[in-house]
């Protein structure tokens, strides 16, 4: 905590605004009720965890920040001023980034041409695709923030899931991301991979470019790089605390405790 | 234990002894086979009996791979022994083109073609081509058989103009070409040497005289499975050209049906159905008249005084004509159109250009119940109904 | 002879380098998608060429070229559209119709002849269009699509015509010559094709989301790729080139036939593109693979007829010759994905 208002405090008069805090967010599927009123932010720089079942509404809540969505009511906010996320090319535009659970890559593409889709570089005036050039900075990322693949020619389909989760997450990392929300980037992954990719967002946040929501279930995983803990439970933020001030265990406790209480009631 | 190889003693080496069949060797394996042996031979190894064998054997094997396929083409380019009067002669390697090879017609074509090559002392002629009239197809495969260097090619032109360049370039290759089954247009630039088949303009107009003779008025439908095809258009043009001569009250519509036998027969039928008021149907080549015949058939139009005819002997055109359905069909004799070409070409061959292909009219018959008996008591190779070669007792 | 350095690690010899440049540079070559296939019409020719003198004889060549180059250039766009997960039923067609719309536009509208081979390629670029967005925009697959097209393609074609068969306009000449009479000329336009659609996959944006759209719709369209109009622009660049391919066979042949093309050199394309790597499922393929698998059709077609074999048997030993071919096309293929890790 000290080191984080230290950092700002080093870079001067800066906006201490939240990267991005929503305020009231209701979203509805017809009968179903996604969001009720969620209330939340990120900090610059920080990395939250938001953990939930399924059927919280996460992902929804993800998609509203991420533009596919428009909630019902509520008020978004980037960087302390209010915005309508009309589009994803709108929110992308304003440096928000989503990391979908099916990652949007191209599995018949080298893991260069996939890191650049729709932001080739060209042999100007020429339209061709300037290979080689985007090779040999795609090397250089995929080594800057420690990413291991075979070879940079390869197609990303012969790569493993944990290999494919790091390239999404270096293709939204390296198209100037500001605010990155990675859906559940560590479902169906062995724990090595898993490491790495924790590996990954650790460095990330280290470089203190990028900030970042991480969905997550494995709770001891989330410990590892967030910094804050929300708990979506019925549509609405139950529970935030920072990772510093609880433990694995008691939020374990916690969640089952509230589990019991709303079933005992029902 | 027997040993391989037996090393010689140096006075056992005598120059020019004969080890293996060096003929045999050079032939089969070549000059190199032998020199290899010699020199093996002059380093003092003697090949045994079974080493001679294994080096045939694998030789063999490498050399029967394109005799499988050959004998699948029943190609051979080895001399024949002389048939009849005529003397020994290479074994000419015709090629006939066809555009529905796979349509039953040809069928007494093929058959003719398997006893002229028989009785000639040829290989069977290479019967390929099309199956659905695809011109660039037929061609292309001429275009092979020329640069197979064949020795006469026999092609039905179903196209007026396609087929004026590849039998160009046959004829400067030096091989002889004729048309059959279908011939080019009057004063197109086609040289092929001859045609042998029916003439169809003249046939069509048989037929439209004939059915005009039938109908005397109304409407009648002409079926014809592609238009403009070479083979048939002409006989439709005929048809309407004799219909209109006749001065009946009678107007004639052409119809395209396609070139498949089970499309015919749909189209033929949904066309009846939409224009109950016909008259009279011809159609103007095998599955057409077919597919026509049974039509009448189904809906027993003869009971309403409608009338029909059509070309060609498939068997159950030769029944419904029988029983009364359909008024009368044409005979081209396709055996003849496959029989006469080889005959053709092989007399030129053998006479080196002396006797020159010549058109050959193979032939018009009308068949209709009074005559039909004897096609449909005998399955012949002439109607291609049976691959039996038989006589065939006069009835 | 190898040279040690200070850490006693032996530096590889200059013969060791040539040896691992040399296993490099073959390995690339086996990685590429068509290495596997161009072996197999290597062998095949090797075949025929033992079986037959003939074979490599220039007349046989050019006759190959025949074979080859109309169904090459249909396969070139029919790979494009495979590869972005469609397929065009229709272009045999096209191919059919294209060369009528020149005819028209030369004899009735008495334009040159060159401006009536354009019409036919616009006539033909439009009929693509349409298939692109009943298929892209109304939601219909493109297997209905093209498939009604094809029949609607033939009716217009066979009923404006009266299914007649006309003599190709300017016969003789150097512009009929080029335009597909020639055979060596013929033989260029698909080279020229294949060479260009195949940078075109390479090294340009939209061959990159050619094969993003086919390998990953949702994903593509997320990472904010127009697959639309990916779609579309292929379709049209399909019928295009059939367009081309139906015009230089009018020359060919020197006859604008109704009933030329169809499905016959639609078939042809698609087993080109097949046999040549292309997914039938979409995200993959190369149009050299496509050019190398309709050479392997065209090689097996004139082997075939070269040999002797008859009508009625070859149809029977081309579908074995097929299948032989793509069991060695898919060994070889397994042998290189496992290799190439």
């Amino acid at each position: 905590m000290s080191e984080e208002s230290a950092r700002e405090e080093g870079r001067g008069p800066v906006s201490t605004a939240p990267a991005i805090a929503t305020d009231g967010i209701a979203k509805r599927f017809g009968p179903v009720v996604a969001l009720r009123g969620v209330s939340m932010h990120l900090d610059r720089g920080e990395v939250l965890g938001l953990i939930g079942d399924n059927g919280a509404g996460k992902s929804t809540l993800i998609k509203i920040l991420t533009g596919f969505h428009q909630p019902d009511s509520g008020r978004i906010y980037v960087d302390g001023k209010e915005v309508r996320l009309r589009s994803v090319s709108h929110a992308r535009s304003l440096g928000i980034e989503t990391v979908y659970q099916d990652l949007a890559l191209i599995p018949g593409l080298s893991v260069y041409h996939n890191l650049f889709l729709k932001r080739e570089r060209l042999l100007h005036p020429l339209p061709f695709l300037a290979n080689q050039e985007m090779r040999r900075k795609a090397v250089d990322w995929l080594r800057e923030m420690g990413v291991d693949i075979p070879t940079i020619d390869a197609e990303v389909a012969r790569l493993s899931g944990g290999q494919r989760q790091a390239i999404a997450i270096a293709r939204a990392v390296y198209s100037e991301a500001r605010i990155l929300l990675l859906d559940e980037p560590l479902a169906a992954m062995g724990a090595k991979e898993a490491t790495q990719i924790l590996d990954l967002i650790w460095n990330l946040k280290q470089r203190g470019q990028v900030s970042m929501i991480v969905i997550a279930h494995n709770y001891a995983q989330v410990f590892t790089v967030c910094d804050r803990i929300n708990l979506l439970r019925h549509g609405t933020i139950s529970l935030d605390r920072r990772t510093s001030e609880i433990t694995v265990q008691e939020l374990t406790d916690v969640v089952v405790e509230e589990y019991r209480r709303s079933h005992q009631s029902a | 234990m027997v040993r391989d190889a037996h090393r010689l003693e140096p006075d056992e080496v005598r120059d020019g002894d004969p080890i293996g069949n060096s003929d045999v060797l050079r032939t089969v394996l070549g000059e190199e086979a032998v020199e290899r042996q010699e020199r093996a031979i002059r380093a003092g190894y003697r090949p045994t009996r079974r080493q001679l064998l294994r080096n045939l054997g694998i030789a063999g094997a490498a050399a029967s791979m394109p005799g499988f396929l050959a004998a699948c083409a029943n190609s051979s380019a080895s001399s024949r022994g002389g048939q009849g009067n005529f003397p020994p002669h290479p074994g000419w390697k015709f090629t006939f083109i066809n555009h529905v090879t796979t349509n039953p017609f040809f069928q007494p074509t093929i058959y003719g073609i398997q006893d002229a090559c028989a009785l000639l002392g040829l290989p069977t002629a290479q019967f390929v081509g099309s199956e659905n009239s695809i011109v660039s197809e037929m061609v292309d495969k001429m275009n092979a058989a020329i640069a197979a260097k064949v020795d006469g090619i026999a092609v039905a032109i179903i196209n007026p103009t396609a087929f004026n360049d590849p039998v160009a370039r046959a004829l400067e290759a030096g091989i002889p070409v004729v048309a059959y089954n279908a011939d080019a247009p009057a004063g197109s630039n086609n040289r092929r040497m001859a045609y042998i088949g029916q003439d169809l303009f003249l046939s069509g107009q048989k037929l439209g005289a004939r059915i005009a003779s039938l109908v005397k008025e109304g409407p009648i439908a002409g079926f014809i499975a592609t238009p403009g095809s070479l083979n048939i258009q002409p006989r439709i043009d005929g048809a309407k050209q004799a219909i209109q001569a006749s001065g009946l009250p009678i107007t004639f519509t052409e119809v395209a049906t396609g070139a498949k036998v089970e499309d015919e027969k749909s189209a033929i039928e949904a066309y009846y159905l939409g224009h109950k008021d016909l008259r009279g149907m011809v159609a103007v080549d095998a599955g057409s008249t077919q597919g026509l015949a049974q039509l009448m058939q189904k809906y027993n139009l003869p009971a309403q005084g409608i009338h029909a005819g059509g070309y060609d002997l498939l068997p159950t055109t030769l029944q419904l004509i029988d029983q009364g359905f359909l008024d009368f069909t044409i005979d081209q004799q396709p055996y003849l159109q496959g029989f006469y070409p080889v005959v053709q070409l092989f007399l030129y061959k053998l006479s080196g250009g002396l006797q020159q292909p010549s058109d050959t009219d193979t032939g018009l018959l009308f068949v209709t119940k009074d005559n039909v008996k004897p096609y449909l008591n005998t399955k012949t190779r002439f109607e291609g109904s049976s691959s039996k070669e038989q006589v065939v007792k006069a009835s | 002879m190898a040279a040690s350095t200070p850490n006693g690690i032996e530096e590889p010899g200059q013969a060791r380098r040539e040896a691992m440049a040399l296993r490099r540079a073959a390995g690339s070559f086996l990685e590429r998608r068509w290495a596997s296939i161009l072996v197999v019409a290597v062998a095949l020719a090797a075949y025929f060429a033992v079986a037959n003198p003939a074979f490599l004889s220039g007349n046989n060549l050019l006759t190959i070229a025949s074979f080859l180059s109309e169904t090459a250039i249909v396969t070139a766009g029919e790979v494009m559209v495979m590869i972005c997960g469609e397929i065009d039923l229709s272009v045999g067609f096209v191919a059919a119709m294209a060369p009528f719309v020149m005819y028209f536009v030369w004899n009735d509208a008495g334009l040159p002849l060159w401006l009536g081979v354009v019409a036919g390629l616009i006539v033909s670029g439009i009929v693509g269009l349409v298939n692109g967005l009943v298929t892209v925009v109304l939601r219909v697959p493109s297997f209905v699509t093209t498939l009604g097209m094809s029949f609607l393609l033939n009716g217009l074609t066979l009923t404006t015509t009266g299914a007649f068969p006309i003599q190709a306009p300017e016969q003789g000449t150097r512009f009929a010559a080029l335009m597909g009479h020639n055979q060596v000329a013929e033989l260029g336009w698909a080279i020229a094709v294949v060479l260009i659609v195949q940078i075109g996959l390479s090294y340009t944006r939209w061959g990159l989301y050619t094969i993003a759209t086919g390998g990953n719709l949702l994903g593509a369209s997320e990472a904010g790729v127009n697959v639309r109009a990916i779609k579309i622009a292929n379709f049209i660049l399909c019928s295009v080139l059939g367009g081309l391919a139906g015009i230089l066979l009018a020359f060919r042949v020197s006859s604008i036939d109704p009933s030329a093309g169809g499905y016959d050199i639609m078939f042809r394309a698609v087993s080109g593109a097949v046999i040549g790597g292309t997914a039938l499922a979409g995200g993959s393929g190369t149009v050299i693979g496509g050019f190398i698998g309709a050479l392997v059709l065209a090689i097996l077609l004139d082997g075939f007829t070269l040999q002797g074999i008859q009508a009625n048997t070859f149809d029977l030993i081309l579908g074995a010759a097929i299948l032989v071919a793509m069991i060695l096309n898919v060994t070889l293929q397994g042998r290189r994905q496992q290799g190439g890790q």
